[in-house]
């Protein structure tokens, strides 16, 4: 009989994959330092949508709750820092940790609200509190700057180079990445997961679904606001459309894209939803119409999305997430 | 007696159908208590209220003496009460380990932690009661990929890690063969039995019943017929007539 502990550690697959990441990272990083800055910003960009598709993908994937309001806490955070800086005169470096903390704080109060109800009931929630924030942003001349956001408050990037910045927005997302792979296969994931799959069959056994619920919504709100936060950096500037329904549903077709039930999925959809978006208007005008068959083609050829196309062809991790 | 659960004039209603009328019923600490009726009788539903999954019950659940009637389900497992479903309900995209390994971690209470240090803890409890109930050699199968009699025996091991004081069993044999029947009704008695846990269970293989239960109630149309041990249920000559039509 195989030694209980092993036989765990062979189901939960918990280990990183370095040989494939390790890599991928450093071509990643070789790309950015020797391609033009425009290459630069547009790797800041696919990094720091990646972290907002992966942290949706936390709750789509893993708690299967479906967010028709995410990008309100990219929003909070992208305004967290600006205001931050504008309102509360810190300096740039010191209120990077002010923007996913206002977006976390939103998503407590927002998620609070949202756990009450379940499927279609909370996905509407969802949306109304994200429709509540963009609002408020918009609308809020005095504080947010209204429609027109708050722009030149800051050098963009910090003062940093394209390919500069670009590093620094990857290494975060790196980090904050790994964080969320420690999230999903510590007790708290494997709780997540549960509420998640059978809500009943968990508060049979004890679990309160509500507070895992909420506690996952805080979390993703969280690293949503992170890069809310990395994205007004880039652009030193924050609109009410990072808060904006287009965001979500960006985020929705990322998560898609790449395949929902698993843990990379979301990255690998924001990759190949930013390089379509970059390279394919160049070619044809009308993108979204090719963005739209590729979506035809992924949910009714592969429902597992890019993932499950990898795992078909035997390059990704077999087995679940 | 000692009684572990007193319902107390317990009544269901979904709009005009009333499901559970006027139940009253003492269970004693330690028995093997099986509930036995024709379908629609209402042994689900109250299974389900003495889980707190209902709302809007009318009369009175006491559990180890507390008014338990408003509580939610979660509370009531905390508080000890164990429970499987007619329709077997795990983790279905998850191994049948992780499965085991999710009900320690609730019964744990270590629900929000980051540290996987629980995974190393009680990877061999998990391992020890998947080989209890007969699946160890699935331990890295998908639920979803079992057979539905594994998954009732995968439930009954998840309700047992949280040491339930008492053990709400609904239809645990169904889509069984006979002889798995009887195999996991008597390794159900043996462990309950041997840990001091009190068993209610929903069955209709009237053999399971009369081997394994100590005393039976049978229910029809959301009351109760009768009650006593399994020799006086079938020698109950109303119960013959309604429920088991003499075939015992």
């Amino acid at each position: 009989m195989t030694d209980p502990r092993i036989l765990w550690a062979q189901v939960a697959r918990a280990a990183v994959n370095w040989k494939l990441i390790a890599p991928l990272l450093i071509a990643v990083e070789a790309l950015n330092w020797l391609a033009p800055a425009s290459t630069s910003t547009m790797l800041t960009e696919i990094a720091i949508l990646a972290l907002f598709a992966a942290s949706l993908n936390l709750l789509m994937s893993f708690g299967h709750m479906v967010s028709f309001g995410h990008a309100a806490y990219f929003g909070l955070g992208a305004y967290g820092f600006t205001l931050a800086v504008v309102r509360a005169g810190l300096p740039p470096e010191a209120a990077l940790l002010a923007g996913p903390m206002v977006a976390a704080l939103g998503g407590l109060i927002f998620g609070a609200l949202c756990v009450r109800l379940t499927e279609i009931y909370f996905a509407m929630l969802t949306l109304a509190c994200a429709q509540i924030t963009y609002t408020v942003l918009f609308q809020w001349y005095d504080f947010t700057g209204g429609d027109t956001g708050i722009t030149g408050f800051m050098t963009p990037r910090l003062g940093l180079s394209e390919a500069g910045y670009a590093s620094f927005a990857l290494w975060t997302v790196v980090l904050a990445v790994l964080a969320l792979w420690v999230i999903v296969k510590s007790p708290l994931g494997l709780m997540i997961r549960a509420v998640g799959q059978d809500r009943a069959r968990a508060e049979a056994l004890g679990l309160g679904a509500r507070k895992v619920q909420l506690t996952a919504f805080v979390i993703a709100a969280f690293f949503a606001g992170i890069a809310g936060t990395l994205y007004a950096v880039l652009h030193g500037s924050a609109f009410p459309d990072y808060a904006g329904l287009s965001l979500t549903l960006d985020g929705l077709i990322m998560v898609v894209l790449g395949g929902l039930n698993s843990f990379a999925g979301g990255i690998w959809g924001a990759v190949i939803y930013q390089l379509l978006s970059t390279f394919v208007p160049k070619v044809i005008h009308e993108w979204e119409l090719v963005l739209g068959f590729v979506l035809l083609g992924i949910c009714l050829a592969m429902p597992h999305g890019f993932v499950g196309l990898l795992k078909r062809l035997g390059l990704g991790r077999k087995g679940g997430k | 007696m000692d009684p572990i659960l007193s319902a107390r004039h317990i009544r269901k209603s979904y709009g005009a159908f009333v499901a559970l009328r006027d139940i009253s019923l003492d269970i004693p600490r330690g028995e093997r208590h099986a509930l036995i009726g024709p379908n629609g009788a209402g042994k689900s539903t109250f299974i389900a209220c003495v889980a707190g999954q209902l709302s809007g019950v009318e009369g009175q659940m006491l559990f180890k003496d507390e008014n338990v009637t408003a509580l939610q389900p979660a509370a009531l497992a905390r508080r000890g009460i164990g429970r499987t479903f007619q329709i077997s309900r795990a983790f279905l995209q998850m191994s049948v380990l992780e499965n085991m390994m999710a009900a320690h971690v609730i019964a744990s209470g270590r629900w929000a932690s980051l540290s996987r240090a629980i995974y190393a803890e009680r990877a061999e409890r998990a391992c020890a009661m998947l080989d209890t109930v007969g699946l160890a050699d699935r331990a890295r199968d998908r639920v979803a990929d079992l057979s539905l009699g594994d998954r009732k025996r995968l439930e009954f091991g998840m309700a047992l890690v949280g040491e339930p004081d008492l053990l709400l069993l609904d239809e645990p044999t169904a889509g069984m063969s006979i002889k798995e029947r009887h195999a996991l009704m008597e390794m159900v008695a043996a462990r309950v039995d041997a840990e001091g846990r009190t068993l209610i269970f929903v069955e209709h293989d009237i053999d399971v019943v009369m081997k394994i239960a100590q005393r039976v109630t049978v229910m029809v149309r959301g009351a109760v017929l009768a009650a006593g041990t399994p020799a006086e249920i079938k020698a109950n000559d109303e119960v013959q007539a309604v429920y088991l039509g003499g075939g015992h």
